[in-house]
């Protein structure tokens, strides 16, 4: 132990160790984002540190790792709790596998090459899409990544079979939650079974109010051109202060306009003018369908020539600018 | 009063943005008490057709206000995809789709018509228009329609 080459082999090999059985671990579990996420440390940790070593202790011989793999044991066996023990001697044969696998000479040198490559990441051009397709012509570069397309429909398989298996155990979670639906469901049922309230469809129910539409234009202030027993009005017929808006002249201004005002009408007209108050600009047909309830034919009917203008007259609002 | 004022729009592109100037313009001459008839015709024609009215696509090709290039617009699926895009603008705006579109104008009292050539070029029925369609006419049908009418071709 005192060859600093076979402490470095040791820890190493531990190292390993504790990284097949995080992915055996990891394997246990059914979330695909909780591999990914511990996976790319897991990756990083093999490929950024631990390449340089594993090539050293392999051309020191894999007898030395034989030698090694007692001492090991014992150091997996310190730094893990027993359920991650119980866990790694389920997965025993899988790990053994892993490492074997993963020391064989060949794999090895394939990966401190790719390690050294990452060593000199910082000598490395930026590459943008034209680069990458000029890359592709390289025989290696082809190789390489038939090799990664391979591992990646491995790992593709594998997750897609870790889901299936999460799905099943949900389906069993369902079928159980519904047999077990009724029982629960018994101590609201009363809740349940009271009809929801039905809308009138007589009156119509003024909504909350979404906010207001992107295309709704912020009223400009109107210019007085005329001034009709006291009230001042622009040029459009409108009044220029909506605080001068009364009832009494909401019914001369709809005398004017050829409406006869009925609860309807009102409901439109208290509808608008909430609006205004609440968004400062007058609301056009499109607005008024959502905030008074009405729909757009119905608009139509109450205020048959041009609603939208009508109705803000009406109402002592400015002209709705907007397009819809 | 005098007689009332009449437009007559005649909508002959499908595109997005194409048919939404006709749709808009029609919708203010109501909403300003203006008589709106709309005539679709040739590709226009999509735009009350049933299976095409909620899949428009926007033509980003040759448009030099797109922003994109003319060899990128035009590769295969970047139509719909900008398609896409700008229904999801227009409904996060809460702007209309097409579809409500022509529900507001009926409902507002615009008139939808649709090319009988145009029907018979493209081997439609009228079962296969939107029900917001009134009839299916001629131009010259068209023409009667919208006699004193000022027209407008988009």
């Amino acid at each position: 132990m005192s060859d600093p080459t076979k402490t470095d082999l040791a820890a190493i090999a531990a190292r390993l160790d504790a990284l097949t059985a995080q992915v055996a671990r990891l394997a246990e579990r059914g979330r695909q984002d909780d591999l990914y996420d511990e996976l790319v440390p897991v990756m990083r940790a093999m490929m950024g540190s631990a390449m340089g070593r594993l090539d050293a202790m392999e051309r020191d011989g894999t007898l030395a790792f034989v030698r090694e793999l007692g001492g090991v044991g014992q150091k997996v066996l310190a730094s893990f709790s027993a359920a991650d023990v119980r866990q790694l001697g389920d997965a025993v044969v899988t790990i053994l596998e892993t490492v074997r696998t993963l020391t064989q000479p060949d794999v090895m040198r394939v990966a401190a090459d790719a390690g050294e490559a990452i060593q000199h990441a910082d000598t490395a051009k930026p590459m943008g899409l034209f680069g990458m397709m000029r890359a592709t012509k390289d025989d290696d570069v082809q190789r390489g990544m038939a090799v990664m397309m391979e591992v990646l429909r491995r790992v593709g398989h594998g997750v897609n079979a870790m889901a299936a298996k999460q799905q099943h155990a949900d389906d069993k979670k369902a079928k159980l939650a519904e047999i077990l639906g009724p029982k629960r469901q018994r101590k609201v049922l009363g809740t349940e079974r009271a009809a929801p309230p039905k809308a009138l469809p007589a009156a119509p129910v003024v909504k909350a109010a979404p906010p207001a539409p992107a295309c709704a234009v912020p009223a400009k202030p109107g210019q007085v051109a005329a001034v009709i027993d006291g009230v001042a009005f622009t040029a459009d017929g409108n009044l220029v202060d909506a605080a001068a808006w009364t009832r009494g002249l909401a019914a001369a201004l709809a005398d004017a306009e050829r409406v006869g005002l009925t609860d309807a009408h009102w409901a439109v007209l208290d509808a608008a003018r909430a609006d205004f108050a609440a968004t400062g600009s007058s609301p056009n047909i499109r607005r008024l369908t959502q905030v008074a309830g009405v729909s757009t034919k119905d608009l139509y009917v109450l205020f048959p020539r041009a609603p939208g203008r009508t109705i803000a007259k009406i109402a002592g609002l400015p002209k709705p600018a907007g397009c819809l | 009063m005098t007689a009332n004022r009449k437009v007559a729009i005649i909508c002959s592109k499908a595109g997005l943005d194409e048919c939404y100037p006709a749709l808009i313009l029609a919708n203010a001459a109501r909403q300003s008490g203006i008589d709106a008839f709309v005539f679709f015709t040739f590709w226009g024609l999509d735009v009350v057709t049933e299976e095409k009215v909620d899949h428009l696509h926007v033509n980003l090709a040759g448009n030099p206000a797109s922003g994109m290039p003319t060899m990128l617009a035009g590769l295969p699926g970047m139509e719909s995809l900008a398609g896409r895009m700008m229904r999801k603008q227009m409904t996060e705006l809460s702007l209309p789709s097409v579809r409500e579109m022509l529900q507001i104008l009926e409902e507002a009292g615009a008139e939808l018509y649709g090319c009988e050539l145009a029907m018979q070029m493209f081997k439609r029925k009228k079962e296969e228009l939107v029900p917001q369609v009134k009839d299916v006419i001629t131009a010259g049908d068209f023409y009667d329609l919208a006699e004193g009418a000022q027209i407008i071709f988009t």
